[in-house]
């Protein structure tokens, strides 16, 4: 199967809860699913079998407001994080884009169908404060035990703890 | 004594400070007399920051960040990270400097199997193989100095090429390596198949069926002992790896002695590889100039690291500097099998168990043993080692 009928094939299984696609690199497709579908589409590609989930990255969309020297500054708590749910066959990257807001960054985990999600979930629900529903564990695993509620260091408007 | 004993519930609790060695990690095994049932982990201890701080340092800087990642396989995050970004500027690597990298990336992998082995074998209480292993590792590190000018952290990638070129005295000293290398690894793969006492810590311990290898989305070596064909540099070659092939080693057995064979079989598939590579080196510039500013978007850049596939993603805004990096790394994908095939086994053969995936961590310096009464009493990593060790004696 070369990586054009590979690709194809991931495209259609996902194709039901397909937003739209994008092409980024010859070895790639991103689809662009509604949150909710996340568990659905899943399942698909691993029931298949359709490659293997290779990671989930997180990416922060601040919005940013421009001063009068033309400095962009984050605005904190306006934005949105998006979820990349990347799987690999061979030689292509398949991807799961989904997008969350700030103000409701809750989606359902894949745990239960795909164990080895749990370390990237983690990672990402510590870092970037995205809430994954139905979790089998929501302690800290990246983080320090007493690390403050509410503050997630990958997103674009943390710069540092402030000093007590 | 005399009198019967009840099995006692106990959880084993292991790390996370070890000062010898990097990446903490912290595991409690809830173990019923001696076999475990139950196996949880906690990572993190040296979680650095990393890809937040590629967010505050430009493309080149980051490069000497991302290096850092590892101090085992640092060419391979290197080279990850080179080739993400060189795919983002639409740069074209020359052909010498592809090679050049394939060559470092296998040398890397002969330090990092061999590094394992010793350290597999110490913890099976074969410390004569972990010395005699790490005296011939010397000669890959001293190859690798010699090429690049470190033992760690080669910097060997620049973006857009490489730095270090490879001479006719280089080639001769790569050659003779390998002679020796090779002839030591066919006695270190006659050892481990054949050696009674340490078979008995590996044959049949920590199996991973194929089915359960691909549900866990286990990588690299510790996948291929299981019979998963998966490996970037044949899947989708990179660096010099489609004028340079490799054959994939897989198992079948999925246990720890199959886990033993397949690195050792890679090794000589290294050994193979890096020795057409120096007969066949081509010619060419070594760098190609690359902006300082990447155009906008996002690639996924994926390599074959020692310990399976390490995954890069690199995210940029037009700026000088990145806009997101998402690291994966292999070690990462394989805890998933320790904690399942732990469940089953005996607490004596943890240490194996652990060792046997080549965890990049190997930290663990104290243990606690908590009973249902609360009772404490600690054991050092040193003495569950010497508690397996014992146990098969």
């Amino acid at each position: 199967m070369d990586m054009e009928q590979k690709l194809q094939a991931a495209t259609d299984i996902v194709k039901e809860w397909t937003i739209s696609t994008n092409n980024p690199e010859a070895n790639r497709v991103d689809a662009v699913i509604a949150p909710e579908n996340v568990k659905k589409a899943v399942a698909a590609l691993l029931d298949a079998p359709w490659g293997y989930l290779s990671a989930i990255t997180g990416v922060d969309h601040p919005e940013y407001s421009t001063d009068e020297a033309g400095v962009k500054h984050v605005i904190p708590d306006k934005g949105t994080l998006e979820l990349l749910y990347h799987f690999s066959g061979g030689a292509v990257v398949f991807t799961l884009r989904l997008t969350l807001p700030y103000d409701h960054a809750v989606v359902d985990t894949i745990c239960d169908i795909d164990m080895a999600a749990q370390l990237y979930e983690r990672e990402a629900a510590e870092l970037f404060g995205i809430d994954f529903a139905g979790a089998p564990s929501k302690e800290h695993l990246v983080l320090p035990e007493d690390w403050p509620a509410g503050v997630y260091p990958l997103r674009k408007a943390f710069t540092g703890l402030k000093q007590s | 004594m005399g009198s019967e004993k009840k099995p006692e519930k106990f959880v084993v609790s292991i790390g996370p400070q070890h000062p010898a060695l990097k990446e903490p990690g912290h595991f409690e095994f809830g173990v019923e007399g001696e076999i475990v049932t139950s196996a949880t982990a906690r990572l993190g201890f040296v979680h650095r920051g990393m890809e937040k701080g590629t967010e505050s340092r430009t493309w080149v800087q980051n490069l000497y960040l991302m290096e850092r990642v590892c101090g085992i396989c640092s060419h391979v995050h290197a080279m990850a990270y080179a080739q993400g970004v060189e795919k983002l500027a639409h740069v074209e690597v020359p052909p010498r400097a592809r090679a050049i990298r394939e060559l470092i990336a296998e040398l890397e992998r002969i330090h990092s199997h061999l590094l394992w082995l010793g350290v597999a074998a110490h913890e099976g209480g074969f410390d004569t193989l972990f010395m005699l292993s790490w005296r011939d590792r010397e000669t890959v590190m001293d190859l690798l100095e010699s090429i690049t000018g470190n033992r760690v952290n080669y910097s060997a990638n620049v973006l857009g090429g490489v730095k270090i070129d490879i001479d006719e005295a280089k080639i001769s000293a790569i050659h003779k390596g390998m002679d020796f290398l090779e002839e030591r690894t066919r006695h270190y793969m006659k050892v481990v198949t054949e050696d009674e006492t340490f078979l008995g810590r590996t044959r049949n311990i920590g199996s991973m069926s194929l089915d359960l290898a691909l549900r866990l989305g286990a990588v690299g070596p510790t996948a291929r002992a299981s019979g998963v064909t998966y490996d970037v540099r044949v899947d989708s070659p990179y660096a010099a790896y489609a004028d340079f092939p490799i054959k994939v080693v897989t198992d079948t057995a999925g246990d720890l002695e199959a886990r033993f064979v397949v690195r050792i079989k890679e090794l000589y598939e290294s050994f193979r590889v890096i020795r057409e590579l120096i007969d066949h080196m081509p010619a060419s510039e070594l760098t190609t100039r690359i902006p300082r500013r990447m155009p906008e978007g996002e690639v996924v850049s994926r390599v074959e690291a020692p310990r399976g596939e390490l995954f890069y993603y690199l995210k940029s805004n037009g700026s000088d500097m990145p806009e997101r990096i998402k690291v994966r790394t292999p070690s990462l994908c394989n805890w998933g099998s320790v904690l399942s095939t732990a469940v089953g086994h005996k607490l004596a053969d943890m240490p194996m168990i652990l060792a046997g995936i080549d965890p990049c961590f190997s930290c663990n310096d104290r243990m606690v043993l908590v009973n249902q009464d609360n009772n404490l009493s600690t054991w050092s990593w040193e003495d569950l080692r010497q508690y397996g060790i014992e146990y098969y004696k």
